[in-house]
């Protein structure tokens, strides 16, 4: 699976989105299950896939899912 | 830190008080990995006559409250995190028995995740032995928690 694929499916998983949904650039509160509890789920299960420790301004920055896809290139992820 | 905290030192690490402070006394402690101990319930309890008139037990989401609260003190014992406002988040509970006047609850919790303001936890509650209740709970302290989320001003920018 690329890190692309992961990184949908991620997205997807925690807030119950589809493919076609991200391509709207989904942001933070923008939908229902992207809440405070599902950023941070979200943050986990990034960190969980990617083997990596995400810095707190980084997290507070992850506002969108087009801004993750620039933060992630910082811990050498590419997507 | 000290491994039981009596009906007046649990005061320090739990905010709730009367009449919805729903732990007397925490028998066995580690910060950050579990919490255990007991509430319990007399005749004199303000919700028996109430609930219910004829049969008193303890309500459930009180049942569920006292679990959360035993919960918060395996967090609230941690450094730096003495005195601070928990909230819920998410719980999963069941209810196995009815607890009646006289009873004592024990409960046990266990700490699974403690990270970025955010608990995951189990806990089980017990009367003689037997389950009576059980959860898997989310609690957060909103105070560390909010540090961590998105703030207006970088929404704004990627709009």
């Amino acid at each position: 699976m690329s890190n692309k694929e992961k990184y949908e499916k991620i997205f997807c998983s925690s807030f119950s989105l589809t493919k076609i949904d991200l391509k709207k650039d989904v942001k933070y509160n923008s939908v229902p299950k992207w809440d405070s509890v599902g950023h941070m789920s979200m943050i986990a299960k990034l960190e969980e896939t990617f083997k990596i420790t995400m810095e707190m301004d980084d997290i507070i920055d992850f506002s969108s899912y087009k801004t993750g896809i620039k933060l992630l290139k910082k811990y050498k992820i590419k997507i | 830190m000290k491994k039981t905290l009596n009906s007046i030192e649990l005061l320090d690490y739990q905010p709730n008080r009367y009449p919805f402070l729903m732990i007397d006394y925490v028998t066995k402690l580690k910060p950050g990995y579990y919490a255990e101990g007991y509430k319990n319930f007399t005749n004199n309890e303000w919700f028996f006559p109430i609930h219910f008139k004829g049969n008193p037990n303890v309500p459930g989401a009180l049942q569920l409250e006292a679990m959360a609260q035993m919960l918060t003190v395996a967090i609230t014992t941690l450094p730096g995190l003495k005195g601070k406002v928990t909230h819920a988040l998410q719980h999963n509970v069941k209810f196995k028995q009815e607890i009646k006047p006289g009873d004592k609850l024990t409960l046990k919790t266990k700490v699974l995740s403690w990270k970025r303001g955010i608990c995951d936890g189990i806990a089980h509650g017990y009367v003689k032995n037997t389950l009576v209740c059980e959860a898997e709970m989310k609690i957060t302290i909103p105070e560390i928690l909010e540090k961590f989320l998105p703030k207006k001003k970088s929404l704004k920018k990627n709009v």
